[in-house]
């Protein structure tokens, strides 16, 4: 029972460095930056996620303990922060042409 | 966990970062900049994770959650910098 639970926590360690990976090859690929906060949210979200769900299989308390909390606040944060990057993005797409006679008047 | 696991996760991880780094270095424009950092900051969560792992010790993982809440503020108020030109 002990090994099927290493393996099991093995694989799934794996699987969220592999789609870390993945995510970082997109990100290094696109070259606009709508397109790399798709490869990006596959990064901070689910590889992320996966990396620290396998720390059930480890079996101490405190680390179990403190992964959930982690995977709580990563929940809620990386969609937020992604999506003020993506607001910031498309300001400055649409506003570009606003910018250049010394800013808003607030 | 056994520990050639943690091990080669652990090297994984680094690798991961070493990529990262290179992402910084290759990004152009200040809102690729952020995004490179909000990545990174997820890449040493692995990296810290997985060295907890390896050591079998729990605070790693309360310092990559201090980290995790750093990276979001400092996320949120670049990218309202770059919208209104100044972080409120």
């Amino acid at each position: 029972m002990d090994i099927v639970v290493d393996v099991i926590g093995a694989a799934v360690l794996f699987l969220g460095l592999s789609l870390a990976t993945i995510g970082l090859y997109g990100l290094l690929r696109k070259p606009d930056v709508f397109h790399q906060l798709h490869a990006s949210g596959l990064v901070t979200g689910p590889a992320v996620i996966l990396v620290l769900l396998a720390s059930l299989s480890t079996g101490s308390t405190a680390i179990v303990t403190s992964s959930i909390l982690v995977i709580a606040f990563v929940l809620v944060t990386s969609s937020l922060s992604l999506h003020a990057i993506a607001q910031a993005a498309l300001h400055r797409v649409t506003h570009r042409d606003e910018d250049d006679d010394g800013g808003d008047p607030d | 966990m056994p520990e050639i696991v943690a091990l080669v996760a652990f090297a994984w991880s680094s690798l991961l970062l070493l990529g990262g780094g290179l992402l910084l270095l290759r990004s152009r424009d200040t809102l690729h900049r952020i995004l490179a950092l909000d990545v990174l900051v997820a890449f040493v969560i692995c990296l810290l994770t997985t060295l907890s792992y390896l050591n079998d010790v729990s605070y790693y993982v309360d310092a990559a959650l201090v980290l995790a809440i750093l990276s979001f503020t400092a996320t949120l108020v670049a990218a309202r910098y770059v919208i209104r030109g100044r972080p409120f």
